[in-house]
């Protein structure tokens, strides 16, 4: 077996410009999934079965079936509908709505590890639901909610390669069009894997900075308020 | 736009056939991926330290990169080494090494359930090191990751669909193929979704039963 090293010259461009589009398609739909993550997981804790119920099924779907195949159905059911897409919108789409359901377990996971007496003093002081998740409820589950999101984030990451199969530009559809060039498939893949590998390594040593912060900011708080109360009791 | 029955009943047999080999290929994949799983985990038991650190950049490196493009490597990979085997094998063996580096992560937290006491009364009474694993170790090691193993399962099922990037003819080939001589995408892709859900559903009732059966297996 001869290792081509000339693809890693003429390759490399090419795959690191597929890796800038990945890393701008995966942070759209992060962003994206994340949003209708929060809608999901309110409602699955509603009361309201109108609201709960399709929320659940929702999630269920997007975790019970193949993102391959969520892929394809979401490319062809816009044309059959008469709506013409690109296919990198298609694709971002179905990734946001892929990540939405996963997140959406974490976040209601998140919401559920706060003691429900937090939210109903908030309410009980008037607080509107909304704020009261915000200001309440967000910073205290954060320490639960980080470790969780950050696989999720390296999962959407490593699932935007089946992208490439309904012709989105990402890194992958890179690899092919490198391989179009000069067929030597091994070193392309590999080369491809090791930016994909940084890529996600650099994610969760960022996720694990964060992670810091919020544990260091949690101490901070708690040893002041425990200082209140010692000072309390000396009065 | 008009929603086409006919053709989901005329192609339903080949689509249960292709199924079917997305079942094999990944209860295969599961099998293999818990010996290489229960292999990761031995290594990273040992004292040897240049085996400790392969084990550590492998499992590194599966879990910090996407399966298609593994997948792939392993595809053109063993070819180029003069391995030659089938579409099929090759794609067994590429979701092997990916659960297996997985399962070895549980296996290692399933460890920690094992009280000490158990394996130093094995060495009190003069139990050598290999037959511990056998005898008092992997048996309550297999029914703590039991549930997670099966969720793994269900995992590797809806991964295998990437598998026919490769040409393994399993549900999402049979697929494309069938699309390809009808031109009704959406109604064999919406068929397809279905089968998967089914399947996947159905094995996530399997780990919440096993999960509530094997609760007392569990250290409190």
């Amino acid at each position: 077996m001869n290792l081509d090293f000339t693809v890693f010259t003429f390759g490399l461009p090419i795959l690191l410009k597929g890796l800038g589009n990945t890393i701008l398609f995966c942070a759209i739909s992060i962003v994206c999934g994340f949003v209708i993550a929060c809608l999901i997981a309110l409602c699955r804790l509603s009361r309201r079965s109108f609201l709960r119920l399709p929320a659940l099924w929702f999630v269920e779907v997007f975790r019970n079936t193949p993102f391959l195949v969520q892929a394809f159905i979401l490319f062809f059911a816009f044309p059959r509908l008469g709506v013409r897409i690109d296919a990198t919108v298609a694709g971002i789409m179905v990734l946001s709505l892929y990540a939405g359901a996963y997140f959406s377990e974490s976040i209601r996971g998140a919401i559920l590890s706060v003691p429900k007496g937090q939210i109903e003093a908030a309410r009980a002081l008037g607080m509107p639901y909304l704020r009261a998740m915000r200001c309440i409820v967000l910073p205290q589950s954060l320490g639960y909610l980080l470790p969780a999101t950050t696989n999720q984030i390296i999962g959407v990451i490593k699932d935007s390669a089946a992208l490439s199969v309904i012709t989105v530009p990402e890194l992958s559809m890179a690899a092919q069009v490198v391989l179009g060039e000069s067929f030597s498939p091994v070193e392309t893949y590999v080369m491809v894997a090791i930016l994909y590998w940084a890529l996600t390594a650099c994610v969760a040593a960022m996720m694990a900075y964060f992670e810091r912060r919020v544990a260091a900011a949690a101490v901070a708080t708690t040893s002041e308020s425990a200082r209140f109360a010692t000072a309390g009791k000396s009065h | 736009m008009k929603f086409d029955f006919n053709v989901i009943v005329v192609q339903l047999p080949w689509l249960l056939k292709g199924a079917e080999l997305t079942l094999s290929v990944s209860l295969l994949g599961i099998f293999f991926g818990t010996l290489v799983g229960v292999a990761l985990a031995l290594a990273q038991q040992s004292a040897i330290s240049p085996l400790l650190y392969f084990v550590r950049v492998y499992i590194s490196f599966i879990r910090g990169t996407p399966l298609f493009i593994q997948i792939l490597i392993v595809f053109f990979i063993l070819p180029s080494i003069g391995i030659d085997i089938s579409r099929f094998t090759s794609g067994v063996v590429a979701l092997s090494l990916n659960s297996g580096a997985y399962i070895s992560e549980m296996i290692r937290g399933g460890l920690t359930s094992i009280r000490r006491g158990q394996i130093e009364a094995g060495r009190a009474l003069g139990m050598p090191r290999p037959l511990i694993w056998r005898r008092i170790i992997l048996p309550q090691v297999f029914t703590v990751i039991l549930p997670p193993l099966t969720v793994e399962f269900a995992s590797l099922l809806k991964y295998s669909a990437l598998l026919s990037v490769i040409g393994v003819v399993e549900l999402t080939r049979t697929a494309q193929q069938i699309i390809a001589a009808t031109f009704k995408p959406i109604e064999i892709w919406l068929t397809v979704g279905v089968l998967y859900f089914i399947m996947c559903f159905a094995l996530g009732v399997l780990t919440r039963r096993i999960e509530r059966a094997t609760t007392i297996y569990r250290l409190s």
